[in-house]
């Protein structure tokens, strides 16, 4: 078991270096730089300046060394945006409202969803489970931002019962957090009801009833806990995802969140930014991969014990 | 008192296109202590009845009975809370694949627990206490680690005694067995059913044994049930079914059963002159990967070991064994569809284990194999003349239009309608998804034919037409059929020489009827102990024997009781102990 662990985290160590050098070489080799816009008022002299002082004169792999370097050392450098503050100290503040509205959507999302897809399943092509394949279709194909301006502009707008946008007020974050709960809770009634009814046709199914197990016994103790194997690998790795942040939910809601500075690192080319952004994405994914694997054998007794018969 | 009272019951099914009736008016009664067989195809009902007395089929299902009695509760009025009370308490089932029944994510001790404490208020220690004891009462000597275990670390026939062991935890009142020994092998199926026998005896229950094989029924119960169609045909004790069967689907049961003890060893026409297939000290031995705690490492597992064989033209060779003797692995390294480790092939006198693809492709045209699972071995994509013709297509025989035109020809060859031509193989039945794999394989008049397990997933009646089939076309094409096959009685009746593997090795090989009137190795023997009897009368207590037990029960043999000349030695060696016969021993001097 600690073998198995030292080996995965060392394979998250070697994803982590891939994962930076990839990003680092494609970032600068985007044409142009973070001075090289020309409407920017300032002379070459000054730029030089500037490059000269970021360290944006040196050789390409002295700027990677040195970069990595200070990562190593939790220094992930300044934010070309915002020169007063650190990279920390900026997504540190940003981080809050993506993590608090993501984590809670997702958290939501998923438990209705699992509830309606076990719905769905128990009552195999009654009224539930079509609403249930309606609801899962529409939230898997509706663009999230059509949804979030559906419920701006039903809910805000219209009904006048909540406030369109901003952050701060609880009452500001249902909103966000229904748009954020629609695709876990989409997924999750899909899963949920497809790994149930496999489940449910299994043969030991029926050996249980021929035991003489409540159905209730049955579908929580047994039914669940064989069904939850397929699904807990779905769902860490799309916490992460939505936790760490919607472009498209911050936009519409306005919400100063992670999101919209995925998209400024990029477009101001602010470099210490982006690559803290893809690199602590990376770290996350894979954290929530591994701790998935790591539930999935709790729950399968066939991959925890390996799988030679007697 | 009567236990079971089913009278006028009907099942039907509603299914896309319409209803399925699976039952239709059938007639059943048990009293306390009674053992009763339902014997039938698959399809005929039987399990869907005792399922529909359980109300454990699924919602599709429309259950009318003028009545459905168990344990005097009419169970099609019975509460769902009612009905759970009965079921493992009154009636407990056994299913058919021991590897499906119970929830692989908990231990075999969990759900034995669970089990009884559904139905009596013990405390969890009692309950784990009172599991132990009923392993032990199945015969499983280490009861306290395999409370431990969970179901994928068991085998097939300890998972079965754990799950007899479940049904007894409540002292059901009747014990109902769904196919119990089908899923395992021979030698397992006798110690299973004598077990069931053993406890329905002790615990005064009474017992329903479902199955599609006479033999079983011949073993364990007084009194048959015959369904076909989802109706009853015929009903009596055992000995009269056996000796005096009214309904000719019975007899024609009966017939298939008894194909066995019909065939008579033909006297031998003197030695052929090269054989058509030939082994010669073939091997096959696997790396297995053990884990280490950093490192993997790979030990050798042997599954075939230096086996010789040979199969004279026209003449079929039966090959037998349990599951992991290296029956199959053999058989497949006959075709080179396997690589064999060392060894030679020959075929028609040539050996071919060397030959590289290009030239293998020439020989490929003579040797042909056909596998166990007909649906898995038919590409779903192709029509049945498509998968037909594929190998003259694949050899350039023909134009594509005579190719066809040979392929339908086929089609009737093996009993089936030209108008299938066009058909795809999940239209098929498993009979006939078996004589669509036989025409493919002879269409390019083979000389050598495998048979890998043709017949074991098919129904008994079924299995007897298709073993007519190959028996007829082996005889008409002049075939050297390889049979492979754990179904002894079926080697019986088709062979004309058998050979015996056990853990990789040859360990007997004999003239058909010699094997069976003069088994000398102790593995052969248990293994002919192991058939099912053909008549009531002959049902006798069986012993046993385990791998320790053929080890030392190794038959040692002096020089001068040998047909033909033999070193003496410590190690055992396959020596003839009359024409024809080897047998593996230690020769002694």
């Amino acid at each position: 078991m600690i073998v198995y662990l030292i080996k995965r985290l060392l394979s998250v160590a070697v994803t982590f270096f891939i994962v930076s050098l990839v990003i680092f070489l494609m970032m600068h080799a985007v044409p142009g730089g973070p001075f090289t816009e020309k409407d920017m008022p300032l002379s070459e002299a000054v730029k030089a300046q500037l490059n000269a002082r970021l360290g944006l004169d040196q050789p390409l792999w002295v700027q990677y060394v040195n970069y990595m370097a200070g990562v190593l050392q939790g220094n992930w450098g300044v934010p070309y945006q915002s020169p007063g503050e650190t990279v920390i100290s900026l997504l540190q503040q940003a981080w809050l409202p993506s993590l608090i509205l993501g984590g809670s959507g997702v958290i939501i999302g998923a438990a209705l969803g699992i509830l309606i897809g076990m719905a769905a399943a128990l009552k195999r092509n009654s009224w539930i489970d079509y609403l249930a394949s309606t609801l899962s279709v529409l939230g898997l194909t509706i663009p999230v931002f059509v949804i979030s301006m559906l419920l701006i502009l039903i809910f805000a707008v219209w009904l006048n019962w909540l406030p369109a946008s901003g952050w701060g007020k609880p009452e500001r974050w249902i909103l966000p957090i229904a748009a954020y709960a629609a695709i876990p809770l989409a997924t999750y009634a899909r899963y949920t009801r497809s790994a149930m009814l496999d489940t449910l046709n299994r043969p030991f199914v029926t050996a249980l009833r021929a035991k003489g197990l409540s159905e209730r016994r049955i579908i929580f103790q047994h039914v669940l806990r064989n069904s939850a194997i397929p699904m807990v690998t779905v769902f860490l790795p799309m916490f992460m995802g939505t936790a760490t942040g919607s472009i498209f939910v911050e936009a519409m809601f306005r919400i100063p969140g992670l999101g919209s500075y995925f998209v400024s690192s990029i477009t101001n080319r602010d470099y210490p930014l982006e690559m803290a952004l893809v690199l602590m994405f990376t770290i996350g994914i894979c954290f929530a991969y591994l701790i998935s694997d790591l539930v999935y054998a709790w729950l399968n007794p066939r991959i925890r014990l390996g799988d030679d018969a007697q | 008192m009567t236990l079971v009272n089913i009278k006028g019951l009907k099942v039907s099914f509603r299914q896309h296109g319409g209803q399925i009736d699976a039952v239709r008016g059938v007639d059943i009664q048990l009293a306390e202590g009674e053992s009763l067989g339902i014997v039938g195809e698959s399809g005929s009902g039987k399990s869907v009845s005792c399922l529909a007395l359980m109300r454990l089929l699924p919602n599709t299902a429309t259950i009318t009975a003028d009545r459905l009695e168990l344990d005097g509760v009419d169970v099609l009025k019975a509460k769902p809370r009612q009905m759970a009370a009965l079921r493992g308490k009154v009636a407990a089932l056994i299913f058919q694949d021991p590897a499906t029944t119970f929830d692989p994510v908990f231990t075999i001790g969990h759900q034995m627990v669970e089990t009884i404490r559904t139905h009596r208020d013990v405390s969890k220690e009692t309950a784990l206490a009172e599991a132990e004891q009923l392993l032990l009462k199945v015969e499983i000597k280490n009861a306290k680690d395999i409370l431990n275990y969970y179901p994928h670390q068991l085998s097939g026939g300890m998972l079965q005694r754990a799950m007899i062991a479940m049904a007894l935890s409540c002292r059901p009142k009747v014990l109902i067995a769904d196919e119990p020994t089908t899923a395992l092998d021979v030698t397992i199926q006798a110690q299973i059913l004598q077990l069931i026998k053993g406890l329905q005896a002790e615990m005064g229950m009474a017992l329903i044994m479902i199955t599609h094989d006479l033999g079983v029924v011949a073993e364990t119960v007084d009194r048959v049930v015959v369904m076909y169609g989802g109706r009853v045909m015929e009903e009596g004790t055992v000995d009269q079914i056996f000796d005096t069967p009214k309904h000719s689907y019975t007899q024609s049961l009966l017939a298939s059963l008894r194909a066995g003890e019909s065939r008579r060893a033909e006297p031998g026409t003197g030695e052929p002159i090269a054989p058509a297939l030939e082994l010669r000290n073939l091997s096959k031995v696997y790396a297995l990967r053990r884990r280490g705690r950093i490192f993997s490492t790979y030990v050798d597992f042997p599954a075939v070991r230096g086996v010789n064989l040979v199969l004279p033209r026209n003449k079929i060779v039966g090959l037998v064994g349990e599951s992991g003797s290296g029956k199959s692995t053999t058989g497949m390294m006959a075709m080179r569809l396997l690589e064999p480790t060392s060894g030679q092939i020959l075929v028609d006198g040539t050996d071919i284990s060397k030959l590289d693809t290009g030239a293998l492709k020439a020989f490929r045209r003579r040797m042909q194999v056909v596998f166990q699972d007909s649906y898995s071995a038919l590409d779903p994509m192709m029509t049945l003349s498509q998968i037909i013709a594929e190998p003259l297509n694949i050899h350039g025989v023909k134009s594509s239009r005579e190719q066809t035109e040979e392929a339908l020809s086929w089609l009737e060859r093996v009993g089936m309608d030209r108008s299938f031509g066009n058909r795809y193989p999940h239209e098929l039945s498993g009979g006939q998804r078996q004589r669509v794999a036989i025409a493919r394989a002879l269409i390019l008049g083979p000389s050598v034919l495998v048979a890998d397990e043709p017949t074991s997933a098919l129904d008994v009646t079924v299995k007897a037409q298709i073993i007519g089939l190959l028996k007829n076309l082996q005889q008409q094409m002049g075939l050297s059929m390889l049979f492979i096959s754990h179904d002894l009685s079926v080697v019986r009746s088709l062979t004309d020489s058998v050979v015996v593997m056990y853990k990789g090795r040859v360990v007997e090989q004999a003239p058909t009827a010699n094997i069976f009137a003069n088994p000398r190795h102790p593995y052969t023997r248990s293994l002919l102990d192991a058939i099912p009897v053909t008549n009531p009368r002959e049902r006798r207590q069986r012993s046993f024997i385990t791998a320790d037990d053929i080890a030392a029960g190794m038959p040692r043999l002096s020089r001068s009781s040998l047909a033909a000349e033999a070193t003496a030695g410590d190690l055992p060696q396959l020596v003839s102990v009359a024409p024809g016969h080897l047998v593996e021993a230690i020769v002694t001097n």
